[in-house]
């Protein structure tokens, strides 16, 4: 069995930043509990992210919600290294990235990172077909080469067609394609989104997610995403981070946030959601290893429950991945669920 | 106040001394003075030419040096052949090339980005030219310009980078630009002039210096106002600095950059016709005969072929600073272009085609001396009293009070009282300290005839353009009709101003006067009528709903509000003023500028250092002054609502 660690791909530990010139005199107040403001009046810092450790598993997608002002970017950015940690670390797939110079880093950049921006970040004198191949350009890769690469992830995004526009020339919601395009080109291992749809429009943004998904279930990459939009969060995310005030509230999987929120901060935005559309059987099942004459996946939404649960009386039995019976969801146990719900 | 302040009579008294006091020590320190040195008239004449000899010995060894002494053999004269060798290729190609290649390539450049209009503007400008028979000097100007602007943005370019990469640099960097662009470009004519002789060089690297500011700050401006996330994007797929640099920072800058160097060409136009003065060739010595020869005709032919280079040169930046892709023609229509004009040349050449033919030349425009003639002898009875007038009532009186009256101590110590309660001691020192040392090079007098020049016609171009810039402001639709003027007549090089004035005035101070009226006046309309247009509906509507009259609301709301925008004019109009009236010199305007063109005729070097320092100081002092009151109407925003 793989052991957690080898699994672990983006590592964090302890980060700080903290913006102003007396950053070590406010670490310390924050330590010893002063409040962001208190800290900022007293020194004059602002503590952008407080103390935050995560670590993300290849493969997953991990995505960290926060109001305007929480710290979301600060951190994304503290992980890319576009700026320097005041203190903490970060490890990418167990090297040191807060302890690399200038040249490992952009070794590692190369070969490893991309990131999305909520601007798009676009270069407006170049062409689609050239801002999508940038990464590979900046590696020195032939042209023919680099194209025919660019030209293939355009298409994945359905930007076929468009090579040779400028980004000026395209809508929003085709520009962040542009952006999510270059980001691929370059194969990283890890994907980072600072809230890369929140300048799109609602339906573009639906799009836009579920492209997304389309995507991350073929090519399964690790992805740190960014938003301020919990609905957005539950959608692509795996586990899910509530930041607030520059510190993580809670992490976990959605159902788990929905479930047992750890501060009445949580509670708020889980309050909205439609649990039935989050919530799955095996997060409601009774464990039981007998099964009954119906089945279903542990990962079944408990909305898709509903029929089955109106055919008949008896409890329906759930199942993991591998086909054993894990546990059995009744009647009673769903219209608990819906009876919480407002 | 809070409660534990004194009794209120003593705290009024006392505020009330606290308030009078500075004016108090003026007046008392301005009468003690002025009775301790009342017996010398002005500035003791036996501390003269202190300066003056050391400095015309280094001048008589730089002179006799100028052939051997290893800092010319070494730097200066291969600097200045490499400079002329820049420009004479250049303007012998311009001339090698068939005219009508010319017209069609400067056309084309527009046409390629589908500004059909700006191409036919072009064409007919530069035929214009060339059919009034300047076509060699306009060739020439374009070829000192293209060198001067070329070196500017090789020199102006890496020194920009530097500064948006390094602000260390750039704060040691900045007021460098400051002064550069603060002196008027005639000053530089003095000292490049000692360096590199007569010709076309010291022309171009006078303008070089004065265009090398906006090149520098617009480029650094371009960088830095790249959004952050481009560069970042860039920066995360493992980009090296230069490869962001170039790949990024520099193209994104392009639009910005260009706007310096149209900036950068406007400039440098006045500054190449002016070049004349130190013997290089181009329109500027059309201009300069015409003005010697009082043939106005010739003056205007000559002015309006300057305009057409103009504004060919306007057109044709910014067709290249369209950065439309898709206005542009496709790649290959441009090479068939391109390939169209390289065979006119080569066709044009074989048939012995290169200048303009013959068809005109300017004493087409001699007729215009008549009307002129008749207008000036007709106009005697208005021009003849106002001259007088502004000679006898305002000139000498202001000029006869600051250095016959008033004891050279009783300036130098209102000045610097002025200075001191404007912007504070840095700069009265400043005030004081050059004021002296201008005494101490003998230049006293001279320089307070300038002062006293540049302030009367700053006043006269001020009157007239605060009511016309208010007036305009306040009517979108006359200021839309005015602009177009403001802008042709921002483009008149200052020589051009002169002409006119001298024929109605003829010669002395007041002709002088009347240019620099003229010419600094179009950037007081124009910014002032900025200011006022500019000022935020919604305070003139706030206004309005407590039942203001139109005329409360001017003066109550608009002008308050437009002031810091109109005193930044002010300041315009004054450096401009000053610019001026040192041009003035030419047609006998008396003062330092007068003392430039005897350096420049007679290569008098200690004077010329002098004189240079003298313009570089007083210069320096009106800016800064009317900058610091421009700061000063600024509202504070911790006073704000
Ligand atoms: N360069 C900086 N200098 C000083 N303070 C900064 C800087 N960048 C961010 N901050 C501060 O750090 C805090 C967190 O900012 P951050 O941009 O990380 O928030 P965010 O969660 O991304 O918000 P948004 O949703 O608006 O993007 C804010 O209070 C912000 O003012
Ligand atoms: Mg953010």
């Amino acid at each position: 069995m793989e052991s957690a660690a080898d699994k672990t791909c983006l590592e964090a530990r302890g980060i700080w930043k903290v913006f102003g010139s007396k950053s070590d005199q406010a670490v310390e107040l924050s330590r010893d509990g002063a409040s962001r403001k208190e800290v900022l009046e007293a020194t004059g810092c602002t503590v952008g992210v407080k103390d935050v450790s995560m670590a993300v598993t290849r493969g997953e997608t991990f995505v960290v919600m926060g109001l305007s002002g929480s710290g979301k970017s600060t951190l994304v950015r503290c992980l890319a290294r576009l700026t320097d940690p005041t203190a903490g670390s970060v490890f990418l797939d167990g090297e040191d990235l807060t302890a690399m110079d200038e040249a490992a880093l952009r070794q590692v950049r190369r070969q490893k990172l991309s990131m999305v921006f909520q601007h798009f970040g676009l270069f407006p004198h170049r062409t689609v077909i050239d801002n999508a191949a940038y990464g590979l350009e900046i590696q020195k890769m032939a042209k023919a080469e680099r194209h025919e690469r660019a030209s293939a992830v355009l298409a994945e995004v359905g930007l076929e067609g468009y090579e040779h526009h400028y980004p000026g020339q395209l809508s929003g919601g085709m520009q962040q394609r542009v952006g999510l395009a270059r980001a691929l080109t370059v194969d990283p291992e890890i994907l980072f989104f600072d809230e890369p749809f929140s300048a799109l429009d609602p339906l573009i943004r639906r799009d836009m997610q579920d492209q997304l998904l389309d995507l991350q279930h073929t090519l399964q990459r690790t992805i740190v995403f960014i938003t301020h939009d919990f609905a957005e969060a539950i959608k692509l995310g795996d586990r899910i981070a509530i930041m607030k005030d520059g510190v993580f509230d809670q992490v976990g999987t959605a159902s788990q946030l929905i479930t047992s929120p750890a501060t009445d901060y949580v509670r708020e935005f889980t309050e909205d959601v439609p649990k039935i559309k989050v919530l799955t059987a095996g997060d409601v099942m009774q464990t039981q290893t007998t099964s009954g004459t119906r089945s279903v996946p542990a990962s079944a939404t408990v909305e898709s429950l509903l029929p089955l649960l109106l055919e008949g009386d008896d409890p329906i039995g759930v199942s993991d991945a591998d086909g054993r019976t894990v546990g059995v969801v009744d009647r009673n146990a769903v219209t608990q669920i819906l009876a919480s719900a407002r | 106040m809070t409660a534990a302040s004194p009794p209120v009579g003593t705290v009024g008294l006392r505020s009330e001394v606290r308030r009078w006091l500075p004016l108090a020590g003026l007046v008392v320190g301005a009468l003690a003075l002025q009775l301790l040195f009342s017996g010398d008239d002005a500035f003791p004449a036996r501390w003269d030419s202190t300066f003056e000899s050391p400095i015309d010995d280094a001048g008589d060894w730089l002179r006799s040096n100028r052939s051997t002494h290893p800092v010319f053999t070494a730097f200066f004269s291969p600097l200045s052949r490499g400079i002329d060798a820049i420009i004479t290729g250049i303007s012998d190609f311009l001339l090698w090339v068939p005219w009508f290649v010319v017209i069609a390539a400067a056309a084309a450049i527009p046409a390629r980005v589908r500004m059909y209009r700006a191409a036919i503007t072009v064409a007919v400008a530069l035929a214009y030219t060339g059919v009034i028979g300047l076509w060699t000097e306009t060739m020439q100007t374009l070829g000192l310009m293209s060198a001067a602007v070329l070196l500017a943005v090789v020199i102006g370019l890496p020194l920009g980078i530097l500064a948006a990469l390094k602000p260390g640099f750039e704060t040691i960097l900045r007021p460098f630009l400051d002064i550069m662009q603060t002196v008027p470009a005639f000053v530089y004519f003095l000292p490049l002039f000692m360096l590199f002789g007569i010709g076309n060089v010291p022309g171009a690297v006078a303008t070089l210096i004065y265009a090398l500011p906006p090149v520098v700050r617009l480029t650094t401006l371009g960088i830095r106002t790249v959004p952050p996330q481009a560069v970042e994007a860039s920066q995360m797929y493992g980009a090296r600095r230069r490869q962001t640099l170039t790949k990024v920072q520099l193209p994104m800058a392009i639009p910005s950059i260009i706007t310096g160097l149209s900036q950068t060409i406007m400039l440098a136009l006045g500054v190449v016709v002016l070049a004349t003065l130190v013997g290089a060739s181009g329109l500027g010595s059309p201009v300069l005969q015409s003005l010697n020869q009082r043939r106005t005709g010739r003056g205007i032919a000559a002015g309006l072929a300057i305009m057409a280079v103009a504004m060919v040169l306007d057109r044709i930046w910014r067709s290249a600073a369209e950065r439309d892709p898709l206005k542009r023609h496709p790649r290959n229509v441009t090479l068939v272009g391109l390939g169209i004009l390289a065979v006119g040349a080569l066709l044009g050449r074989v048939v012995g085609a290169g200048s303009f033919p013959e068809v005109f030349d300017w004493t087409l425009f001699d007729p215009v001396d008549d009307v002129v003639t008749w207008i000036r002898d007709n106009l005697r009875w208005l021009t003849r009293p106002l001259s007088d007038s502004i000679v006898t009532w305002l000139y000498l009186p202001a000029r006869d009070l600051l250095t016959d009256t008033l004891a050279w101590p009783v300036v130098v110590f209102v000045g610097a009282w002025a200075c001191w309660r404007m912007k504070g001691w840095g700069l009265a020192l400043f005030t004081a300290s050059s004021l002296v040392l201008v005494g101490l090079f003998g230049l006293w007098e001279l320089s307070i005839d300038t002062l006293v020049q540049v302030l009367l016609a700053s006043a006269m171009a001020l009157a007239l353009a605060l009511p016309i810039g208010i007036w305009a402001g306040r009517r979108p639709r006359i200021e839309a009709a005015l602009g177009p003027i403001l802008d042709g007549l921002q483009t008149v090089p200052s020589l051009v101003y002169i002409i006119p004035a001298v024929i109605f005035f003829t010669v002395g101070v007041v002709p002088g006067i009347m240019a620099t009226v003229l010419y600094a006046m179009v950037p007081g309309v124009r910014i002032t009528a900025l200011g006022i247009r500019e000022v935020a509906t919604e305070s003139l509507e706030a206004s309005r709903t407590f039942g203001a009259t139109p005329r409360q609301t001017l003066l109550g709301v608009r002008i308050p509000l437009a002031a810091p925008t109109i005193m930044a004019g002010v300041n315009q109009v004054i450096m401009m003023s000053l610019a001026m009236v040192i041009i003035s010199g030419l047609v006998g305007g008396g003062g330092l500028g007068f003392e430039t063109v005897v350096v420049l005729k007679r290569s008098r070097f200690g004077l010329g250092f002098e004189v240079a320092v003298a313009l570089v100081a007083l210069a320096m002092i009106l800016d800064r002054f009317t900058e610091a009151a421009a700061d000063r109407l600024q509202p504070h925003r911790d006073t704000g609502l």
